[in-house]
């Protein structure tokens, strides 16, 4: 495929303009992709049975994937950040990757062996001080000579709190709220402005003092999900991460963040989209399905399947076989929250558990395949031969609904090698994805506007 | 009751069986130059790390100049290969989670060669910038301790070997070797365990600079600490034999209490825009010759026992293990 083959049909069909602007008056593809690499850390997306498993702490394991992200081109380097250990009924979960050192620690040191890609550190608002963090993502910055980038979260729940001197201070709605005015405050600190900041929350005084970076300062990325995360995300953020696995439902977010980016007063392009996504390769289609069911099983253990029904039945299901259906015993709704540190809501447990015994007798599925169903990869849009993901990414830029990818190795240092040796070889000869550095910013090699 | 777990930390990973074991007491001091981290300073901090390293300086304390001294570290590290890296930086208005978090990932990165210089803020724009008041001289001590007690607490809630891998019975981490922090200070509360696995050392030095002592407070730099920095100045122009005189001079006053022991000769007043490589290869010689010092750090080594420290096994306190929600599960069915 080239940049003058016709779109597929399901492509075509979801252009509603011209070439220009097709999937949306204001908006017009750049036709270029970006990749970002999700250093997770945690959760069950990366394989840790394997002998080639590396250390989930080792100096040498980030090198190592931060070295071939960047012989990929990639734009970003991306960490994770979870400020308590996740627990299930009542214990610090024991069947997924677990501990990480501090993103914005490790970044420093990875600076000072790279040359272009971004360094972005995902970093709390609710339970840092605005002050204080803005300063140490200036540093980053500065030592990266213009890398850093801030991928911006909240949290509500107290139990995170209990970590903290604030303790869990913020109500759920108010989070959003709090998290701009951190955020503005943050920009005061790097601008050199004098902060006099009286909130609900905290009051602030204090003045920046550092030089700007090559870049003015560090580029902000938000996962962006809900609504009200969108809205912040397009009146703050310069990247959106959130994951759209489909062309349909990627087509469906640009639509909906141009909007509301135009409707905060911002450039329509000002907002960057690279979904978080986990690619699954190989030389032929038969060959990534394979694939893709042998990462999943790595992925998802019996052990965890029980652990995964676990959460929403609220109560001890060792009893069960994993290859046997799925338990045929009520929720106990009132242990909810077994699972900490993981997002779940426990509401509706009685319908839910019902809807999924339901749904594993029909496809005749066990414990296990039902909850390697749900938790573990899947095929989609980003498995395949090389040709395939290839292709379907270019559709992807040529209708805009992307700006690229934030890609989860599922393996850990060499997750990214086959992304790097045999995908990203296929959209340079498409010409849909850069083959050097543009610059040796972050916003440069995002092609975002200078602040 | 608590119960040690003993793990070979006074070597680094991958050290060869035989090496040498630290000097627990006795111990020379390590020579340290002291990095103010300015951001004029940014094209030429590699260079002059290594430069030092070169020149046979085994540690270098980063004194906040602008950039966050934690960061500066830990981008010297991959950059370096033996030296002892310290942050001097504020125990009082900062997270104390955030702070243990950050020093054990600068311990992680540098394979065991980090650090913490205690310093206990008290200019007035501190306090302000996080929103709080500002503590009394006798608060802040006491917050100091409080502060330390609560890294060293979370430093330790993992156990060396925590991280099992463990594939027949599908467990990657063992919450029997986790503990809580469970930390109720005075002014926070820290839950834990550390969110990151135990580092190189368990337990990073931690010192206390001479200037810093009227702030931390008696108790925390004689007793709490594990050694004093002697700071010698050297900007009039520096002489081996006086500042050899005044190493000797501090080391027979002795230590008033376990935690203020030298173990840090730091070279202040440094022109480091000047070329100070010549004149710090020409002092550290000359001290070594004299007995004055310890000789150039071993990149096999950690800094505990660079500095002369015992190695610090984990402690496990069966009252905060971690897994006692099942345990009790377990007793009541």
């Amino acid at each position: 495929m080239t940049a003058t083959t016709p779109l597929s049909e399901e492509a075509a069909a979801l252009a509603t303009g011209p070439a220009e602007h097709p999937l949306h008056p204001a908006h017009t593809p750049t036709g270029q992709l970006s990749f970002g690499a999700f250093f997770q850390g945690v959760n069950s997306s990366t394989i840790w049975r394997l002998p080639e498993s590396g250390d989930q702490v080792a100096w040498e394991s980030f090198e190592s994937l931060v070295r071939t992200a960047e012989r990929g081109v990639f734009s970003a380097f991306f960490l994770g950040e979870g400020l308590r250990l996740r627990e299930h009924r009542g214990v610090p979960f024991e069947l997924d990757v677990a501990g990480r050192p501090d993103a914005q620690t490790l970044l420093a040191a990875l600076a000072g062996v790279t040359e272009n890609i971004g360094l972005v550190a995902t970093q709390n608002t609710t339970y840092n001080d605005p002050v204080d963090l803005a300063r140490r993502l200036q540093t980053l910055d500065l030592l990266s000579g213009g890398r850093a980038g801030w991928n911006v979260v909240t949290t509500d729940n107290a139990w995170t709190g209990e970590n903290f001197r604030r303790g869990g201070y913020l109500d759920h709605a108010d989070r959003y709220l709090h998290a701009e005015a951190f955020v503005q405050v943050a920009q005061q600190i790097w601008r050199g402005e004098p902060v006099s900041h009286d909130g609900a929350h905290y009051s602030v005084r204090g003045q920046g003092d550092l030089p700007r970076s090559a870049q003015g300062e560090p580029v902000l990325f938000q996962a962006g999900a809900s609504p009200a995360g969108q809205d912040f995300a397009a009146r703050t953020a310069d990247v959106i991460f959130s994951p759209h696995g489909t062309i349909d439902s990627a087509v469906e977010f640009r639509r909906s963040i141009v909007e509301r980016t135009v409707a905060a007063g911002r450039d329509p392009g000002a907002v960057k989209i690279l979904p978080g996504a986990e690619i699954i390769l190989a030389p032929t289609e038969a060959e990534a399905e394979e694939k893709v069911r042998w990462v999943r099983d790595l992925q998802i253990g019996p052990e965890q399947a029980i652990a995964l029904l676990e959460q929403y039945w609220g109560r001890d299901l060792s009893g069960f076989d994993p290859d046997g259906p799925l338990p045929d015993v009520p929720p106990e709704v009132a242990e909810s929250g077994v699972t900490r540190g993981a997002g779940f809501q426990f509401a509706k447990a009685e319908e839910l558990t019902r809807a999924w015994r339901e749904e594993a007798a029909e496809k005749g599925q066990s414990i296990l395949e039902f909850a390697r169903g749900r938790a573990g990869a899947r095929r989609g849009t980003f498995t395949g031969s090389y040709d395939q993901v290839a292709d379907r990414l270019v559709e992807f830029a040529r209708l805009g609904a992307i700006d690229g990818l934030n890609i989860t190795p599922w393996l850990i240092p060499s997750g990214l090698d086959d992304i790097v040796d045999h995908l990203i070889p296929r959209l340079q000869e498409r010409g849909v994805y850069p083959s050097e550095y543009a610059g040796t910013t972050l916003r440069e090699n995002l092609g975002l506007q200078p602040v | 009751m608590s119960t040690t777990v003993s793990s070979d930390e006074t070597t680094r990973p991958g050290t060869a069986p035989g090496t040498a074991p630290a000097t627990e007491d006795g111990a020379l001091p390590v020579l340290a130059v002291d990095l103010v981290t300015a951001p004029s300073l940014l094209g030429s901090l590699a260079s002059l790390a290594r430069g030092l390293e070169e020149a046979g300086v085994g540690a270098l304390t980063l004194s906040d100049g602008g950039l966050h001294p934690i960061h500066v570290a830990a981008h010297l590290a991959p950059l370096t290969r033996a030296v002892g890296l310290l942050p001097r930086t504020d125990a009082i208005y900062v997270e104390p989670f955030h702070l243990a978090t950050q020093l054990m990932s600068l311990d992680h990165l540098s394979h065991g060669r980090a650090g913490w210089l205690l310093q206990a803020e008290t200019d007035p724009s501190a306090p302000v910038a996080v929103g709080r008041e500002v503590l009394g001289l006798e608060a802040t001590a006491r917050e100091a301790a409080d502060v330390l007690a609560a890294a060293r607490a979370l430093w330790d809630t993992w156990a060396p070997d925590a991280v099992v891998r463990d594939v027949e019975r599908g467990v990657y981490v063992d919450a029997s070797r986790l503990q809580y922090a469970d930390v109720e200070a005075e002014t926070f509360s820290v839950r834990g365990p550390a969110i990151t696995p135990r580092s190189p050392q368990g337990l990073l030095p931690v010192l206390v600079a001479d200037t810093d002592r009227a702030a931390v407070g008696e108790e925390v730099a004689t007793s709490h600490a594990d050694g004093r920095v002697l700071d010698l100045d050297v900007s009039p122009g520096a002489r081996a034999k006086e500042l050899g005189a005044r190493i000797a001079e501090a080391i027979e006053e002795g230590p008033t209490g376990e935690g203020d022991r030298v173990r840090l000769v730091r070279l202040v007043g440094l022109d480091l825009e000047a070329d100070p490589l010549g004149t710090v290869s020409q002092l550290a010689a000359e001290l070594r010759a004299r007995d004055l010092i310890s000789p150039t750090p071993n990149p096999r080594r950690t800094l505990r026992a660079q500095l002369g420290l015992a190695p610090a096994p984990f402690q496990l306190d069966p009252a905060r293990r971690a897994d006692r929600a099942r345990l009790t599960r377990e007793e009541s069915a």
